[in-house]
């Protein structure tokens, strides 16, 4: 991982503006979110985050692809998703103390927006604005990612 | 259809009279034409059709006792010929035999002998108007389609018919509900009308009337030509009021979800007796038998009935898997889709499938419980002319073969009819080898002289057909089916949505598309797999996706860390599009499932309904609408299909168990 | 069901437990064909036959008879070791044929019956298809099997296919030839809309009810069937033997006749 300081914080809002994510945010959140995170870029291989491991920072990507990967037994690790340029990764910092579901690794060389757990939290507690603006896009992401999840279970190709 | 030759308005309404003790002479005036004659007779407690040599051969002073599930003969105290209602046999035994060999298979020579049908002249003695309405209907069935049976045509055409007026009907007969009965309107050579003494005589056509010339007749007295009409006249009496059947074809639709299926499916034991009984019923299956010496084999068609489990089996699922849905199938295709495929009723209200129920199922009683009467809606009657020839086999050559999968591999074949050259992306061919049943396969790509068909090996055929080797041969029918619209895409988004092996019958439109890719506003392929082993033409995947003619965006349900594309279901793919999706032409294959929720996302994208293009898969055995497997509600996929425009489908679409 | 070269007969065993040798008596009925059945596969052991013995693995292997001795068990195991292909052949082997009347029966009671001296004979306390013990590859109903569906699945292991053998009504095969219903038009009882077909009808050909010996189809609803005939004014013991009859150890026909005898109390 490198991690470069952005003070050019206009040039992080028009990255965000790239993603379906960041798009639908309003300028207020945006500025906001782009000075609570940083820009981090990954290597291909790199891994982010464990499987079990504390969820410490969420990320909107930017560029590039990650893979949620499992262990499965006897199977070893399998990815169950990818996640795509605008989608978010490790959305449980956004509650205290969990853990994070899977293994996220960097397929190709990326770019994400990171943002720190305890952060976030604390701006969402006092900037209602905020709060009411991230909280309907964080759940709409995980509600795409509950849909997918429930089309992989009943196997679409299993006919 | 088969129908005589005309005869003058004057000459048919000519009546002469025939007594009873000189109807011997009309079953030898016949015979004399060198016809044999078929009729009714007393055999195993009941009275079949059935050789006749002599009129005494007919069952006189016989009544036949029916009610549902029951039939019984009686002694009557005359000795009428015809005293009786219709019986076990119907007359598709002789015009659709229940077992017919249809083709012979040469291992040696590699030939698909499919016999010329060769059928003596032969007379049909004793036709009710309910079957001449039922010979009438297969006649659309089997000869007004695209496609037709020449077997049919050629038992049909050498039938001559001489019907008979019923002078009594059984509990079990509704003819005057459906309108075909009880009076003969027309549809013979001969009519009778049985009357105390003898009977009223009428030719309706030329040699009817050269049989009619040769019999010791006179004319009929006033009295005797009146108690002729009032014998017909009084079997509609004796029916009583006619089932309200106005719009039972829109009732029906409409209750689809009706309780009552389930509870008459737990009663019915499946037995195919109906099926088998009803002089309508077409559906038909082959089977394979091969020789000892493994040198050749024949393929017979027999009588198959949709009470079958296995009738709506295909690889991977059953299309009618409950009860239920098979009882379903039965009743609304006989009362409701029938209309829509033929432009008339499947039933002709003669009852078998009543009597013959061993259960004592009454389609009456479960049609007035299921679908109560409303207003009346009128049918049109709309009969296309004859066309076309059946599906003959020519043979071709496997040029080389390309595993593509674990399971799935793609087979060129050349030296083609150049028919199958000319087809279109979207169209499938039925392809057989000797000794095994034919199957249909969608054409994958369409080469300079040769074309693909890429099978996944699920059972017999489809193991054989990908363990050929090259130089081998192979029978191909085809092309058949829809295709693709790809105009209806024409300065639009075109979007491919395919699914695992959904791929196979989409390649040729691809490649259609990236060909005219100037022609589309935008051009692009969604293909999802479970996982990437499963994914088919990956070469062509990418040979497209440098042609920079194609957005091509693949992803897999699940993979291992060695693979670097994108991991989710294929409707997750639909975030990515950014057009205004009221512009998009969507063209969508794969398992059923994924075919359910690809559509479901593009219809929430706002993609019109109008504008997204299915393929369907269904059992099938002829592939030419004849043998009534791949029956979809009021479609024959096999010839309406297998492409449907979604809207067209309606709720049709993702409804269990049609 | 690949031969084990194109060059090699397959090779054939038949093998056999508590039956009446009916249908291994069927397999040499087939006159016409017997040569070219033996010129065809090499039949290595064949109790009815011929008395020569040699050892597996074998090509295909036909079982005859219900698994009735503990001793059974593990020859069935060891033979299917030996198999590529497992075919079991008749009711008994199939569903547990007559011998599985035992299993409603008072053991003990039964066996004394039949037999002078009880004490002396092993048996278990049923009678069991083969199926119940080890993976069976393909079945030929029946008792005794049609002489046809043996061919056929002689001739499609040949062929390197599937045998058709369809899984439809008996009534079926008597509709297509046209013959009377037995129960519409004569009252008799018949197990034919509940009994695979395979026979081409052979019994109401001979104007007789069905006795059920090819067993249920698949989705049989024994349950309407077994109504219906009781509400036909047959009594219960009937309706049981009907079912009990050859293949009443077959689901769905075995819960019909727990049912029936519970209702006998
Ligand atoms: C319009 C159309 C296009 C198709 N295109 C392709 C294709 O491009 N590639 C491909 O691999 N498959 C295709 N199929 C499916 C293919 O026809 C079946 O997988 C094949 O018939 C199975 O035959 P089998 O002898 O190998 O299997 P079987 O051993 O006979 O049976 C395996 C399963 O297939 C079902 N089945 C048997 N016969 C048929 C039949 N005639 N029609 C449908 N299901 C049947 C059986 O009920 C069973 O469940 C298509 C089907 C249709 C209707
Ligand atoms: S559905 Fe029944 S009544 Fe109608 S034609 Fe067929 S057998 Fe006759
Ligand atoms: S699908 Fe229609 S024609 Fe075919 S057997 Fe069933 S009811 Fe008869
Ligand atoms: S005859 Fe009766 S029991 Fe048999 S399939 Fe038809 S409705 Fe069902
Ligand atoms: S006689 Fe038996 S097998 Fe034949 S149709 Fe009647 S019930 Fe079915
Ligand atoms: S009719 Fe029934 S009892 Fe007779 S041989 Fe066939 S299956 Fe067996
Ligand atoms: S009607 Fe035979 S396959 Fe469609």
């Amino acid at each position: 991982m490198h991690a470069r300081a952005m003070d050019d914080y206009a040039a992080v809002i028009a990255m965000l503006n790239h993603t379906w994510f960041g798009a639908e945010l309003s300028p207020e959140t945006q500025e906001r979110l782009a000075r609570l995170g940083e820009i981090q870029d990954f290597e291909a291989d790199e891994v982010i985050l464990h499987e079990g491991d504390a969820a410490k920072e969420m990320g909107i990507l930017i560029s590039g692809r990650l893979a949620l990967r499992t262990l499965v037994p006897e199977r070893g690790p399998v990815t169950i998703l990818s996640v795509e340029p605008g989608d978010i990764f490790g959305w449980s910092a956004v509650l205290a103390d969990t853990q994070a579901q899977s293994t996220v690794v960097a397929t190709e060389s990326s770019q994400a927006l990171v943002i720190e757990g305890i952060q976030l939290r604390a701006a969402l507690k006092e900037d209602h604005a905020l709060a009411a603006s991230l909280y309907p896009r964080v759940l709409k992401a995980v509600a795409r990612r509950l849909r997918a999840t429930r089309l992989q279970l009943l196997d679409l190709f299993a006919r | 259809m088969i129908t005589s030759p005309a005869l003058s308005q004057a000459a048919a309404a000519r009546q002469w009279f025939l007594a009873r003790e000189d109807l011997g002479a009309l079953v030898e005036a016949i015979r004399g034409t060198g016809r044999r004659v078929i009729g009714p007779t007393v055999r195993e407690g009941a009275i079949v059709y059935d050789e006749i040599q002599t009129a005494a051969d007919l069952p006189a002073g016989w009544r036949d006792v029916q009610s549902a599930g029951s039939y019984r003969l009686e002694r009557a105290s005359d000795e009428r010929a015809f005293g009786y209602t219709v019986g076990p046999t119907s007359w598709k035994r002789f015009t659709f035999p229940p077992n017919l060999p249809i083709a012979k298979a040469h291992k040696a020579t590699f030939g698909f002998e499919q016999p010329a049908p060769s059928v003596p002249p032969v007379a049909f003695l004793g036709v009710r108007a309910c079957e001449i309405a039922a010979l009438a209907i297969q006649d659309r069935v089997f000869l007004g389609g695209q496609f037709t049976d020449d077997d049919f045509r050629a038992r049909r055409s050498a039938a001559f018919i001489v019907a008979v007026q019923c002078t009594t009907s059984s509990s079990t007969c509704f003819c005057t509900s459906m309108a075909t009965g009880p009076e003969v309107r027309g549809g013979y050579d001969i009519l009778l009308t049985e009357i105390d003494g003898g009977f009223v005589v009428q030719a309706g056509s030329p040699g009817g009337a050269a049989i009619v010339a040769k019999l010791p007749t006179r004319r009929p007295s006033h009295a005797e030509a009146g108690a002729a009409v009032d014998n017909v006249e009084s079997v509609r009496t004796q029916m009583g009021e006619p089932l309200p059947m106005a719009g039972i074809g829109d009732r029906l639709k409409l209750q689809l979800d009706n309780l009552r299926w389930a509870q008459v499916a737990e009663r019915c034991v499946e037995c195919g007796n109906c099926t088998m009984s009803c002089p309508t019923c077409f559906c038909t299956s082959v089977i394979e038998q091969s020789d000892m010496d493994g040198k050749s084999s024949t393929t017979e068609r027999q009588w198959d009935s949709c009470f079958d489990v296995a009738f709506a089996k295909v690889a991977g699922g059953d299309f009618r898997a409950r009860p239920r849905d098979r009882y379903r199938q039965w009743l609304t295709h006989k009362f409701s889709t029938w209309w829509d495929q033929f432009g008339s009723s499947g039933c002709v209200g003669c009852g078998r499938c009543i009597t013959w129920c061993p259960v004592r199922i009454d389609v009456r009683e479960e049609l007035a419980a299921i679908a109560p009467p409303i207003a009346p809606v009128e049918h049109p009657m709309a009969v296309e002319p004859v066309a076309a020839s059946p599906g003959t086999y020519s043979i071709a050559r496997l040029a080389s073969v390309r595993p593509e999968t674990e399971d799935t591999t793609t087979l060129s074949l050349t030296d083609l009819d150049p028919a199958f050259l000319e087809g279109r992306p979207g169209q499938f061919v039925m392809i057989a080898l000797p000794a095994f049943p034919a199957v249909p396969i969608s054409i994958s790509r369409f080469r300079a002289n040769a074309i693909d068909l890429t099978i996944r090996a699920v059972g017999q055929t489809s193991t054989a057909l990908v363990n050929l080797h090259p130089g081998a041969k192979v029978g191909l029918r085809g092309p058949l089916g829809t295709f693709w619209p790809i105009q209806e895409a024409y300065g639009r988004h075109a979007v491919v949505v395919a699914g695992g092996v959904g791929l196979s019958p989409l390649h040729g439109l691809v490649d259609a598309l990236v060909a005219n890719h100037d022609r589309f506003e935008s051009v692009s392929l969604f293909y999802g797999s479970r996982t990437p082993e499963d994914q088919l033409f990956r070469d062509d995947l990418a040979a497209w996706t440098a042609s920079k003619a194609i957005d091509v965006v693949v992803t897999v349900d699940r993979a291992g860390p060695e693979w670097k594309g994108r991991v989710g279901v294929v409707t997750n793919l639909f975030d990515m599009i950014s057009w205004d999706c009221t512009k998009v032409t969507a063209f969508v294959v794969g398992p059923e499932r994924m075919m359910q929720a690809s559509v479901q996302g593009l219809i929430s994208k706002g993609v019109p309904t109008d504008r997204i293009h299915v393929s369907m898969e269904r059992h099938m055995e002829c592939g030419i609408g004849l043998c009534g497997h791949c029956q979809m509600a009021g479609r024959f996929v096999c010839e309406d299909g297998p492409v449907f425009r979604l809207n067209d489908l309606g709720d049709m679409f993702n409804r269990e168990g049609i | 069901m690949a031969t084990s070269g194109r060059t090699a007969r397959p090779r054939v065993a038949v093998a056999k437990f508590a039956s009446c040798d009916g249908c291994q008596l069927t397999i040499l009925d087939l006159e016409d064909q017997l040569l070219e059945i033996v010129s065809r596969f090499d039949i290595v052991e064949f109790p009815e036959a011929t008395s020569r013995r040699s050892p597996g693995p074998y090509d295909i292997v036909f079982v005859e008879g219900s698994i009735s001795a503990p001793e059974h068990i593990d020859q069935i195991k060891e033979l299917r070791k030996q198999a590529r292909v497992l075919v079991t052949i008749g009711a008994c082997a199939t569903a547990g044929g007559i011998q599985a009347l035992r299993n409603w029966a008072d053991h003990d009671a039964y066996r004394a019956a039949i037999y002078a001296h009880p004490e002396w004979i092993e048996s278990l306390a049923t009678a069991t298809p083969v199926s119940e013990h080890v993976k069976v590859d393909a079945e030929l109903r029946g008792c005794p099997i049609d002489p046809g569906q043996l061919l056929e699945l002689l001739t499609a292991v040949l062929v390197g296919r599937r045998p058709q053998i369809r899984d439809e009504a008996v009534c079926r095969e008597c509709k297509r030839k046209g013959i009377v219903c037995l129960v519409v038009a004569g009252g008799q009882a018949c197990m034919g809309p509940v009994t695979t077909s395979g026979c081409n009808a052979l019994c109401p050909t001979y104007d007789r009810g069905c006795f059920g010996c090819f067993g249920p189809r698949a989705g049989a609803n024994a349950k309407s069937w077994s109504a219906e005939l009781l509400k036909s004014g047959r009594p219960p013991e009937e309706v049981w033997g009907l079912f009990a009859g050859f293949t009443g150890y077959a689901e769905p026909f075995r819960s019909v006749i727990t049912e029936l005898g519970k209702s006998k109390g």
